[in-house]
């Protein structure tokens, strides 16, 4: 018998150590302790109140230590989201890496036209069909801020235009605790009911404190909100180093941190064991350009050590990856993707969101959601390893063949070549000949056609003619509240 | 007819056994070879050859069906007069003198011989004479060179050569990843084969004319 063998190896990759985990929460606990938040609600200053913080004047609260672990000890460290037909298809936890698109971009690159200009509502459809699409986008959101939709009503119309032609998961955004409201009423719809959807969830809410140290109204009410309805919700700052926060990486990663795990008290408090997503965004501002960097190598290192933490607490965590600063789908943006995904699979994230991303979160172009899709297949593969057993070793197929022979023919190439070997659905592969023969055709064009070609043949699955009734009755109802 | 829809699918599907027993119960039943070989065998692997062209088929389902194919042509064989009228044709294959990259070549053998062609493969670093001399001896139709390595590319233009200047009736086909159409019309070779499948089809049209 063969012993201490480990039959598969896979990618692993760690930044920090114990020390230096415990170093930086250390840290965020004395921000929390000896600094405080802001937080901007009645209610939640006086839950934290009630259980041993101390509020002080201008809503400032300081957290005791204790507060913040058992807060995540009681915060469950697996949440599993469903599909529209309560599936259960993610389970959030451990190093199970899930990937989906970004929410909110005001801009889209025409698939056809080419020309950079307003999102609209169609977008937002197009978007989420070729989401449900791929293969390798897990869950989906917006994508796209609609700019012919009303202020007050976008997220409305985007969680209901995703629902209706999507099955997977959805990560949404809300304006204020209202507009939550009636996004969980057109859940629970779908659903059934509230009770169903907090058992069967399949969507997660994205709200954010406010760096540094700030928890605003709106962010609270919907952190409170989702937990006494035990609907995940992913609270996650983003701050900028040297701008919200300090301009040294450590610093940035442990208030930012504290913003995250203060997030997580009130959470707790509202609703012990409600299902939380947690994470940070520390990244620099670019001090000549006065931008935010979505692919910054800083933002990777501080990625990569925020989920070493997390993984340290065993919570589930969010992920941002497929994103690029570059303004048009070109080389840039295909090295930051190739880079930032690969960054965020061996991170070990759960929740890898943004996929899909150009203009540093502002520029939408669709095709690029299935450039996510190739790169993270490839990198899947990469990270799934390869065995290491008698079978895989291959001794009695070495020996059959010999040395000068070939492997072409042999059983055991016939049984293992689809597993073993990854084929890219749209990088090329094809010697110069061939490649010129079919169009020579670049990847960029591939993935216009791809998108296009998905738009006219694809069709999600529809909702039941009664939800979808209902669903247009609330979004009416949405729409008179605001005319009034 | 059932049986010879069988055969075809075990060809397809790269099933050695079942096509070896299919295309035994059919010779049992009665059935012709001719009608074997060219309703089954011949077909299936045609099909097996597109789907390869059109990716999707990979290389190693390629090659089992190549095998099937070949299980049914051994129980065949005998029931035909002579080898020529069971074979598609001839063809003499060797990678070029100085090259002992043989995978591409290989590939192609078996690509030729699972489409019913008779293959004389004299493996690698193959002089321009003894390409020759085994093509005259097995009377061969198509000679098919391949190189890897730049340096080994002169010697198929020798084969070129003899072939021209002994009058030899014998058509020939250059492939390899240094190889292309240019230098296959400058050499005066009658085809070239960009890949595996691309060197079968050519064989094939070499042929027809």
């Amino acid at each position: 018998m063969e012993t201490g063998l480990h039959g598969r190896c896979s990618p692993r990759f760690r930044l920090l150590d114990e020390s230096q985990i415990l170093r930086i929460h250390h840290t965020a606990l004395r921000i929390l302790n000896e600094v405080g938040v802001r937080v901007n609600l009645k209610k939640a200053l006086d839950l934290l109140g009630d259980h041993g913080a101390r509020v002080k004047g201008g809503n400032v609260v300081e957290i005791p230590s204790y507060l913040v672990e058992e807060a995540i000890r009681s915060a469950p460290s697996g949440v599993t989201l469903y599909n529209r037909k309560k599936e259960p298809v993610m389970e959030l936890g451990g190093r199970r890496i899930y990937f989906g698109t970004g929410t909110d971009l005001p801009k889209t690159v025409d698939l056809k036209t080419r020309e950079i200009r307003d999102t609209r509502a169609d977008d937002i459809v197009a978007s989420t069909v070729i989401s449900d699409a791929a293969p390798n986008i897990d869950f989906i959101a917006s994508y796209g801020l609609p700019r012919d939709i009303r202020p007050g009503l976008h997220y409305i119309r985007c969680f209901q235009l995703e629902v209706e032609n999507s099955v997977k998961p959805i990560f949404f955004t809300a304006g204020s605790l209202e507009d939550l409201n009636v996004i969980l009423d057109m859940a629970s719809t779908v659903a059934g009911s509230r009770q169903d959807l907090g058992r069967h969830p399949f969507l997660v809410q994205y709200s954010e404190p406010t760096s540094p140290l700030t928890h605003s109204e709106e962010a609270v009410s919907k952190l409170i909100c989702c937990a006494e309805n035990r609907v995940p919700i992913n609270y996650t700052p983003a701050l900028l180093a040297g701008s919200t926060g300090p301009v040294t990486l450590a610093g940035a990663l442990s208030v930012a941190l504290a913003e995250a795990l203060s997030g997580m008290v009130i959470h707790q408090l509202a609703n012990r064991g409600a299902p939380i997503i947690s994470g940070v965004v520390a990244t620099g501002m670019d001090m000549l350009k006065a931008t935010i960097s979505y692919t910054a190598p800083e933002f990777r290192l501080t990625h990569s050590a925020y989920a070493d933490i997390f993984h340290y607490y065993d919570l589930p965590i969010w992920g941002t990856a497929g994103c690029s600063d570059s303004q048009y789908p070109d080389l840039q943006a295909g090295a930051e993707y190739g880079f930032t995904i690969l960054n965020a699979a061996l991170d070990g994230c759960n929740l890898i969101h943004d996929c899909g991303y150009i203009g540093q979160g502002f520029v939408a172009s669709p095709e690029m959601i299935l450039f996510a899709d190739e790169v993270i297949s490839m990198v899947k593969r990469y990270m799934r390893g390869f065995e290491i057993d008698d079978e895989h070793l291959a001794m009695e197929v070495i020996r059959n063949v010999g040395p000068g022979g070939h492997f072409l023919s042999e059983k055991h190439t016939l049984d293992h070549f689809l597993k073993e070997h990854w084929r890219p659905a749209l990088f090329n592969r094809e010697n110069l000949p061939n490649w010129v023969k079919k169009g020579g055709k670049t990847v960029d064009q591939k993935l216009i056609e791809k998108a296009l070609e998905i738009l006219e043949t694809h069709k999600p699955e529809s909702l039941p003619r009664e939800t979808q009734a209902a669903l247009d009755s609330i979004w009416e109802q949405a729409e008179q509240k605001i005319r009034r | 007819m059932d049986i010879i829809k069988a055969i075809y699918d075990a060809v397809l599907e790269g099933q050695v056994d079942q096509a070896s027993s299919s295309v035994q119960q059919a010779l049992d039943s009665g059935v012709e070879a001719k009608a074997i070989l060219d309703g089954s065998l011949i077909a299936a692997m045609d099909v097996v050859g597109e789907k390869f062209g059109e990716g999707e088929l990979f290389i190693p389902q390629v090659l089992w069906s190549a095998k099937a194919m070949q299980a049914g042509m051994d129980l065949l064989k005998p029931r035909f007069s002579s080898e020529d009228q069971a074979e598609k044709g001839t063809v003499v294959i060797g990678t070029a003198k100085g090259d002992i990259h043989d995978i591409g070549k290989n590939l192609v053998a078996i690509m030729l011989e699972g489409s019913g062609f008779r293959v004389a493969d004299l493996g690698v670093d193959v002089t321009p004479e003894r390409f020759v001399e085994k093509a005259v001896e097995v009377k061969a139709d198509v000679i098919a060179v391949s190189a890897l390595l730049t340096t080994t590319m002169q010697s198929m233009g020798e084969v070129a050569s003899l072939i021209k200047t002994k009058k030899l009736p014998f058509k020939m086909i250059v492939g390899g990843a240094p190889v292309d159409q240019a230098f296959c019309e400058e050499i005066g070779a009658h085809a070239y084969g960009v890949d595996a499948a691309d060197g079968l089809r050519k064989v094939k049209e070499l042929l027809k004319r």
